[in-house]
């Protein structure tokens, strides 16, 4: 079974949790903090991402409120929380160059570390694996969304 | 589905919430100010920029709301009023309407009242809406992207790899930016984020595009804290 799943060129990576409708995606981490970053659809919609700027460390953050503001060329959004908690570190590389998201959307391009205050609780609302690959590939039809296109030096 | 010019579909809804659109456009302080009375002269499309590329006509719009035409006023409000460029060359009007003028206030309903093809009509704008509002300066110079305007000429891609310098080659020290048009003052930021909350614009944001209302109060309430006020946008 591969560790992966391409829809349309998008990479689903299956030992991520995510939430789907908010395109971002989280890893538990050994120390109980997680890693939370936009997904490769995401990164593609997008398109070139010039500035993410992020919330100040030691702020708490619930669900659903934004970790981060990332900007493109002609969009701007938010890195919406996908747990609730305090953010404890920020990628200080997509700071000075935001296109790490497009190149590495989900290894150097990852954009927090929280401590998460209900994390049991709210994993339950997130998809990984085939469920997830499953649940991407739906939405992914469903909006007619547009193939990935991926920059030089990709990596997943 | 409801009467359609242009094959872009929308949905229809029944005559009641027409009619209460249409009611709320009329109920606008500015209406009495943008339409007299329209007897077909022509000169507002003749003056029309996006009449000249568009199916568009701003006489139909005034025609259409002179007329109380309440099924044709919502189809417009859901297509027309979206391919206007608000420059008021139609001001020009011997009966002193304002077509451009009473496409404001359409507008201003349809967003208001979240309809769906104002959400759509205002999608590729979020960037724009993002930097007037928190920064009050419109087009920034890293827009100058190649990604986003290829056709802005062969030295696209060269300006936009080099920004910071060729934005410190320029003589006036305050247009040393790339994230916005020119270097603004704390003071009108903080003025410019008090209009925003007295006049109710952040309610409209939040009717379009959710997320771009996050950001924005985000950035704006944590401003005004620094300044010491204590204005919420919920």
């Amino acid at each position: 079974m591969s560790d992966r799943e391409e829809i349309r060129g998008c990479v689903i990576l299956k030992n991520l949790y995510y939430l789907v409708d908010d395109h971002t995606w989280l890893t538990v981490n050994d120390d109980a903090t997680v890693t939370v970053g936009m997904t490769d659809v995401a990164q593609n919609m997008a398109g070139a991402i010039l500035h993410a700027k992020a919330k100040k460390v030691g702020t708490f953050r619930e669900k659903g409120k934004p970790l981060a503001t990332v900007e493109s060329s002609k969009w701007v959004g938010p890195l919406k929380s996908p747990v609730s908690g305090e953010i404890i570190e920020i990628n200080e590389e997509i700071i000075r160059d935001a296109q790490a998201i497009n190149r590495s959307p989900y290894k150097n391009g990852w954009i927090i570390k929280l401590k998460p205050s209900k994390l049991d609780e709210e994993l339950k609302d997130m998809l990984t694996g085939d469920a997830a690959v499953q649940a991407y590939r739906e939405r992914i039809e469903k909006e007619d969304l547009k193939a990935c296109r991926h920059v030089e030096g990709f990596e997943c | 589905m409801a009467l359609d010019l242009t094959g872009r579909k929308y949905k229809d809804v029944p005559y009641e919430e027409k009619e209460r659109l249409f009611q709320e456009i009329k109920k606008d302080i500015r209406f009495e100010d943008v339409l007299y009375g329209c007897y077909e002269c022509g000169i507002c499309v003749a003056a029309c920029p996006s009449a000249r590329f568009y199916d568009f006509s701003p006489r139909v719009i005034t025609q259409a709301v002179a007329r109380e035409d309440t099924d044709l006023v919502y189809t417009l409000m859901n297509d027309s009023i979206w391919d206007c460029s608000q420059c008021f060359s139609c001001d020009r009007c011997p009966r002193q309407n304002s077509p451009g003028g009473l496409i404001t206030v359409m507008r201003e309903v349809a967003v208001r009242n979240g309809l769906q093809t104002a959400r759509e009509a205002l999608e590729g704008y979020g960037r724009i809406i993002y930097k007037i509002m928190s920064t009050g300066t419109q087009v920034s110079p890293d827009m100058l992207q190649p990604e986003a305007f290829p056709d802005w000429g062969p030295h696209v891609h060269e300006i936009s790899e080099n920004l910071e310098l060729w934005r410190r080659a320029l003589p006036p020290e305050t247009l040393h930016t790339t994230e916005s048009s020119w270097a603004i003052d704390d003071k009108t930021l903080i003025e410019l984020y008090l209009i925003w909350h007295m006049t109710g614009v952040m309610d409209m944001i939040k009717e379009v595009d959710e997320g771009l209302f996050m950001i924005l109060q985000d950035v704006m309430e944590e401003r005004l804290e620094e300044a010491g006020y204590e204005e919420k946008f919920e």
